[in-house]
């Protein structure tokens, strides 16, 4: 999966327009990441990535690139 | 004094067998004389389960319930080896959480197929001709979700409102037969599931309220063995149709 298709998924799930995301984004910035969208998160990377993530590693993302490197 | 659950040569088919509450009745029913058939898809934890009970003729099948066709012919080899049955428990159930907009058709049956379309396949079956004895009690392990909204859980308390829809439909119809159906709604209890749920959801204000109205407590999973083999028991002679919360008294307020 590219970057590119993979900020799409992350927007899909934090229900916001295309392109605005960009790896450097702070998610502690992000109003949208909430308790839902972090739970979304988990489905998501597990539908598309097939992929556990777990509580403690999800508290551990700082930056959109984090989540992005997790995706693999 | 007589033993006020007496399951002496009674047969008892318990799904989920691995799991925490299939495991905690399980071992109450066989130390009351049951002599138990296990079914589980988790081969590893049914054996710890089938080697920890008393009495020495239990047996047990691994099987995923999710494949719902396979059930009738597993059925029918339970039936030839095992012979026809006093008691079903239905345990095995999957929890998972999800957004709306992610739970999606695929997603919806599988959890759909695992805690209700399995569970009516093996009522269907046990309640077969020569598959049960006279007196056959099933008790299905519903949960108090069933009841209330909550954000994730469509699919979930979909499937276990359906059991209970289900359960009363048995009811009336097998009470000819002599057969009774009820389930046990549990609230949180301490097993496996309890620990899934809460590697997202610990520490959070609304996981911490929600057990704040468990006012009892949370359960352990001997509190719903109690309550199943009270149900199986003819004890409960009477009682066909019913759910029994077993919730710590959240479901009062
Ligand atoms: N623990 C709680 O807080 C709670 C609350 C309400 C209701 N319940 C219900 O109680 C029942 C028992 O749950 P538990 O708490 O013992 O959980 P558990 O996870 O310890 O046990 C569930 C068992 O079901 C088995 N299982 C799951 N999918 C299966 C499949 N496809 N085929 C065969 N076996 C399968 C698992 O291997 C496991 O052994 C479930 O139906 C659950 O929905 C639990």
């Amino acid at each position: 999966m590219t970057n590119e298709e993979k900020l799409h998924l992350l927007e899909d799930v934090f229900e916001l327009d295309e392109n605005t995301l960009t790896p450097e984004m702070v998610l502690a910035d992000i109003e949208e990441y909430d308790s839902m969208s972090k739970l979304s998160l988990i489905v998501m990377i597990d539908d598309e990535c097939h992929k556990k993530l777990t509580g403690e590693q999800l508290k551990e993302f700082e930056t959109i690139q984090d989540i992005l490197d997790f995706m693999g | 004094m007589p033993d006020f659950l007496d399951f002496k040569g009674k047969k008892i088919f318990v799904t989920g067998a691995a799991g925490g509450m299939g495991q905690a009745v399980s071992a109450l029913l066989a130390a009351h004389g049951a002599h138990l058939i296990l079914l589980d898809r988790n081969k590893e934890q049914l054996d710890v389960t089938r080697i920890g009970l008393e009495g020495s003729d239990h047996t047990s099948y691994v099987c995923d319930l999710g494949q719902i066709d396979a059930i009738e012919g597993l059925m029918s080899q339970i039936t030839k080896e095992q012979g026809a049955v006093d008691g079903l428990v239905h345990c095995a159930g999957i929890a998972n959480v999800r957004p709306l907009k992610l739970s999606k058709y695929s997603y919806m049956v599988d959890v759909m197929n695992v805690n209700y379309f399995s569970f009516v396949e093996i009522v269907r079956c046990i309640t077969k001709r020569k598959a049960f004895n006279p007196g056959l009690s099933i008790v299905g392990i519903c949960s108090i979700g069933a009841f209330y909204g909550a954000p994730t859980k469509t699919a979930y308390s979909s499937s276990k409102a359906a059991m209970y829809a289900a359960v009363k439909c048995m009811a009336v119809e097998l009470a000819e037969k002599g057969v009774r159906a009820n389930v046990v709604a549990p609230g949180s209890t301490r097993t496996g599931m309890m620990e899934q749920a809460e590697e997202y959801s610990a520490g959070t204000d609304s996981y911490k309220q929600k057990l704040s109205r468990q006012y009892l407590g949370i359960c352990e999973p001997e509190d719903i063995a109690n309550s199943i083999a009270f149900l199986l028991s003819d004890k409960a002679r009477m009682i066909t149709g019913a759910c029994l919360t077993v919730d710590g008294g959240k479901m009062s307020t």
